[in-house]
């Protein structure tokens, strides 16, 4: 354990209940350093592609990069992967907390779970040896309640927990660390349930080593020094990552009303940063060894919407359970949050189909009767605390919802797809594209489906960053043009999207000269990379999943924007302004080297060093 | 129209006018209390031999003192934001975003920052109306 990593994995096969160690070579770490990249390799090279996302054969991955556990501001994040339920493609999500840094001080970089349990357990890992112990006492808990309880016979350990939503499967479900962090997208809790698997444990005390500690050192204090310069830091500490809902009302950033309203100032004001910071705030939280603290505790003390002192609402939760529903009560969104991380459901892609379900009742496609009688008028937060309980336990009207708002529509028919905004089946996070066209080129290209954490095109065409030393940049892109922004989507993926191989969270990508970042990466691993050798590995990221995602089905076809953001809007900042998604989308084929048909060509394989899969996209 | 040098004492009475005269300002600034101090590094090679320290004053739609002040006296404002000659004229010419400025560095702020994120409209709308000013830059001359 001299260079970050810990130096092998965790094998569990659930059906047999046989727990065994792997390892793997420098040279292949070199190729993908870590987290949802080397999960990536993995699942590509051991596993059947073509295997139902909830079956056995569908493996669960748990990925730490190098970095976590090193206490380097922001490595506190690990990845997870497995087939999407919800998408039907590579799915992965990401999440700060204490799992990860714990799992390496227990000896391992990361979990592949395969097989599936012939009744509830949970995995414990603890300093080199890992067993699997039985969840009845948890099956059927909620995530609180779960990792209360496992916290009760050990307060050490670190815990992720599904709840009952994973266990039903449904198709957004989350895992939940610790009860503060969540594995919020594309369904992996749906995965971890189909398995029988409500919990993974883990405590260590093997503190991961660094190639270069005097060097690390004194980086260390660099990082230090430009988090505490950094107003983007700031303002992350002081309001959390809400504190995008003022300037993006403004910006033309945030969807309102199901992406039909171009602006509301009133229910920004009501929803934003400041406010909850005025509200709810109790204090706020960080992920372990992070300066930066962004995350938000909060509390309703009375009222319909009490809720016990928990985590508070990220700004994707303000959007799809505030402006997306024409909800302005600040409360009832914090109660939703609460609600959602309770029963284990991805926030956006729950209040996303909410907010579906209001627009189809309203246009006559879904009926009272169909909708169990509930009023599904626009902001009505009663119906929205019931509905998320149906839907976490398939229940009724909530078991059609369960199965995400692509397959809802499907199910409800007429033009009911047209009022889903989702790329590939993942519902759009809250930016829109019609205010930044490279957001709509990121969500169209991005290899789990609409996403704003795969790059850096968010912090790049909204004049968050400035990155001169590592490719040429405007200093203020202009949100509501389409010309430029295939260059710009993707160098902010190649540079962004290490954000979840390194596992360094991208908020701190943001704070941290790139310079900082590089050197502190070379100091734990003794890599000795230079800018270019990170690029190209993102670069080497993207693609893989990208041909595992071709040879699952995505062409062409699939790299498309929803009707719904290719709507101009009447007012607001992004009035009259839809993505050139032509233009967009051939410029970035050229670039990144994509056949017509949304190939990985032979020749970018190659590059690469992806010979692995010219042989199976090409045979 | 009339032409005004930057960071000259007209130039600052010019840009109070502007704002003075728009409705749409007084809507927006309804709520805002507090002066703002800017400070612009000296930058010789731009004719900016000296730091420039200029005070405004903003009260619930209304402008107040508009000043070419010295250095003590800005220390006393509200807010006070420091940047580069280039940034500042940057920001003038509305070639660079005053939030991103402050985001990416070049701008640095000191003062309630929470409070200027609630209030990142009236810092906009005054900015909009700075460029509505005639200006001649030093490094123009």
């Amino acid at each position: 354990m001299q260079n970050g990593y810990a130096g092998k994995f965790l094998d569990v096969d659930l059906t047999s209940g046989v727990c065994s160690s792997f390892t793997i070579d420098e040279a292949r770490l070199k190729k993908f350093i870590g987290g949802s990249s080397l999960a990536a390799s993995l699942y590509l090279e051991r596993f059947d592609l073509q295997a139902d996302p909830l079956s056995a054969e569908n493996p669960l991955m748990v990925m730490n990069g190098p970095m976590v556990g090193s206490g380097f501001p922001g490595s506190s994040r690990f990845a997870m992967a497995a087939k999407s339920p919800q998408t039907g493609i590579w799915g992965e999500a990401a999440c700060g907390g204490n799992f990860g840094p714990e799992l390496k001080r227990a000896g391992y970089d990361g979990i592949v779970i395969t097989g599936k349990s012939p009744h509830p357990v949970i995995l414990s890992i603890t300093n080199n040896q890992a067993q699997l112990d039985s969840a009845a006492d948890c099956w059927g808990k909620d995530i609180y309640e779960t990792t209360d309880l496992l916290k009760a016979v050990d307060k050490n350990i670190k815990v992720l927990a599904i709840g009952p939503a994973g266990e039903n499967r449904v198709k957004f479900s989350s895992i939940g660390n610790d009860k503060a962090h969540f594995i919020g997208r594309t369904g992996l809790g749906a995965v971890m349930g189909s398995k029988n698997l409500k919990a993974i444990t883990a405590r260590g005390n093997q503190a991961p080593g660094k190639v270069n500690e005097e060097k690390y050192k004194a980086i260390f204090k660099t990082a230090i020094a430009e988090i505490k310069d950094s107003a983007f830091a700031e303002s992350l500490h002081l309001m959390g990552s809400d504190a995008a809902m003022d300037l993006g009302m403004m910006t033309g950033d945030v969807p309102i009303k199901n992406w039909s309203v171009g602006e509301d100032f009133e229910l920004s004001s009501r929803l934003s940063g400041p406010t909850l910071t005025e509200t709810y705030l109790t204090k706020a939280h960080a992920c372990s060894n992070c300066p930066v603290a962004c995350k938000r505790v909060v509390i309703v003390k009375d009222g319909p919407y009490r809720t016990e002192e928990g985590p508070g609402p990220e700004y994707e939760t303000c959007c799809t359970f505030g402006t997306m529903i024409m909800n302005g009560d600040l409360a009832a969104v914090i109660k939703a949050n609460e609600l959602c991380n309770r029963y284990g459901m991805d926030t956006i892609s729950a209040g996303a189909v909410v907010a579906v379900a209001m627009e189809l009742s309203e246009k006559g496609i879904i009926s009272a009767a169909a909708a169990d009688n509930l009023n599904l008028a626009w902001g009505n937060m009663e119906t929205v605390m019931t509905l998320l309980g149906k839907i976490a336990r398939r229940e009724g009207f909530g078991d059609i919802l369960a199965n995400g708002s692509v397959s809802a529509a499907t199910h409800f028919g007429a033009d009911a797809i047209d009022y889903v905004a989702h790329v590939k089946g993942l519902d759009l996070p809250m930016h829109d594209p019609r205010g930044f066209h490279g957001m709509g080129l990121a969500y169209m290209m991005s290899n789990r489906g609409a996403c704003h954490l795969q790059h850096a095109a968010m912090g790049m065409e909204q004049g968050m960053v400035s990155w001169p030393q590592l490719f040429a940049m405007q200093e203020d892109y202009d949100g509501k043009t389409s010309q430029g922004k295939a260059q710009l989507v993707f160098d902010s993926e190649n540079y962004g999207i290490l954000g979840n191989s390194l596992s360094l969270c991208h908020y701190l990508l943001y704070c941290l000269k790139p310079e900082t970042v590089r050197d502190a990466f070379n100091a734990i691993t003794g890599f000795d990379f230079e800018f270019n050798d990170l690029l190209i590995c993102g670069a080497r990221d993207w693609t893989l999943k990208r041909g595992i995602n071709n040879l699952l089905g995505i062409t062409v076809k699939d790299d498309v924007l929803p009707k719904k953001v290719l709507t101009a809007l009447a007012d607001g900042a992004g009035a009259g302004s839809v993505p050139d998604m032509q233009l967009l989308r051939d410029e970035y084929y050229a670039i990144r080297g994509l056949t017509p048909e949304g190939l990985v060509s032979k020749k970018k394989l190659r590059e690469l060093g992806l010979e692995e899969l010219t042989d199976k996209l090409y045979q | 129209m009339a032409t005004y040098n930057a960071f000259t004492q007209e130039w600052l009475d010019a840009w109070k006018q502007k704002i003075a005269e728009s409705q749409e300002y007084k809507e927006i600034a309804k709520d805002w209390e507090g002066s703002v101090a800017l400070i612009c590094n000296a930058d010789p090679s731009k004719n900016v031999p000296n730091p420039v320290y200029l005070f405004t004053d903003y009260w619930h739609g209304d402008v107040r003192d508009f000043l070419v002040c010295d250095e003590a006296k800005a220390q006393t404002g509200k807010f006070i934001m420091t940047g580069d000659y280039a940034r500042w004229k940057q920001v003038a010419k509305k070639e660079l975003d005053a939030t991103k400025a402050l985001m990416q560095g070049k701008l640095k702020l000191k003062g309630d920052l929470t409070y200027v994120v609630r209030n990142v409209k009236t810092i906009n709308k005054v900015i909009d109306l700075l460029t509505e000013v005639n200006t001649v830059w030093p490094d123009d001359v």
